[in-house]
């Protein structure tokens, strides 16, 4: 493979992550092949010895994505770290997928619950006292607060759950680098 | 397995060599990655991610140096904490892999 083609499917590989990360990484392949020249090697020599560009660019896709998941619990980055494991696209993964879709949808039916408990709570909270209830008019607000306090811890619960659950699709995904994985075990 | 093995031993001694390599002599990446291909047989293109995290956990620095050819090369160095990293891993690595050698040695 000649630098120009390594160089421009390492390039498309990259796509998608800040276009600063993917101009430093390629610089550093750019430098290895005239620094590979310098020496005395050819360009066919220098890619092989890199490696192929689409793994090592999933590789170091994923791992940037893994890190941006690390350092900001949000939706969007816990996403974007799924979907960087799934692109690994080893086998064993794909295989988890059917259960990783049963699992994301009950959580995700369980945060919808959640949600309603809470509105339930602050109607009854609201209009309870005014329905004229069993145990009066306290009894109503009560049950109120209790329901909203519920459906908070509930929620609170459920996303230490997820991030658990994510942070273990992470882990057993970084297991499967194939070119990276000496260079990023700490 | 011995394949296995080999990957396993070749990841704990990875970050150990680059601290190693640039504890003689600051270097950039290219004669890094060289050296440890022809030495250990690691593949060359993970020498970058390797320097970048190395970098990021602050025991590596890195600084131009103006090339004869081409553009500037980045140069990397040993940070205080980068050198007293390698003081202690090298402590472990030569009292661990004595005892390894004492204890295959022996099963001969």
């Amino acid at each position: 493979m000649t630098r120009q083609a390594f160089i421009a499917r390492l390039q498309e590989g990259l796509r998608g992550l800040p276009p600063q990360a993917v101009a430093d990484i390629v610089a550093d392949y750019d430098t290895h092949f005239s620094d590979g020249a310098a020496a005395g090697r050819t360009e066919a020599e220098v890619a092989e010895a890199l490696g192929d560009p689409n793994r090592l660019a999933r590789e170091l896709r994923a791992e940037s994505t893994l890190s941006r998941w690390r350092e900001e619990r949000s939706p969007s980055s816990a996403a974007a770290a799924v979907f960087a494991v799934l692109g690994l696209g080893a086998i064993d993964i794909l295989i988890l997928l059917p259960v990783l879709m049963g699992v994301g949808g009950a959580l995700f039916g369980l945060a919808v619950a959640v949600i309603a408990v809470f509105f339930a709570g602050g109607v009854v909270f609201a209009a309870g006292p005014f329905m004229d209830p069993p145990g009066g008019a306290s009894a109503a607000l009560l049950a109120g607060i209790g329901l909203m306090a519920g459906a908070a811890s509930g929620g609170a619960i459920l996303s230490l759950v997820s991030i658990g659950l994510i942070n273990a699709l992470v882990w057993y995904g970084r297991l499967h680098y194939r070119l990276l994985k000496p260079a990023l075990e700490s | 397995m011995p394949e296995a093995i080999e990957i396993q031993l070749k990841k704990g001694a990875l970050e150990l060599c680059v601290l190693a390599l640039l504890h003689q002599q600051d270097n950039y990446a290219y004669e890094i990655a060289a050296r440890l291909a022809d030495a250990i047989g690691m593949g060359e293109g993970t020498i970058y991610p390797l320097m970048r995290r190395l970098q990021t956990d602050g025991l590596v620095e890195t600084y131009l140096v103006e090339s004869p050819a081409g553009p500037p090369r980045k140069y990397y160095k040993l940070s205080e904490a980068g050198k007293r990293s390698f003081i202690s891993q090298q402590i472990a690595w030569s009292s661990f892999s004595s005892a390894v050698e004492d204890i295959i040695g022996g099963a001969k």
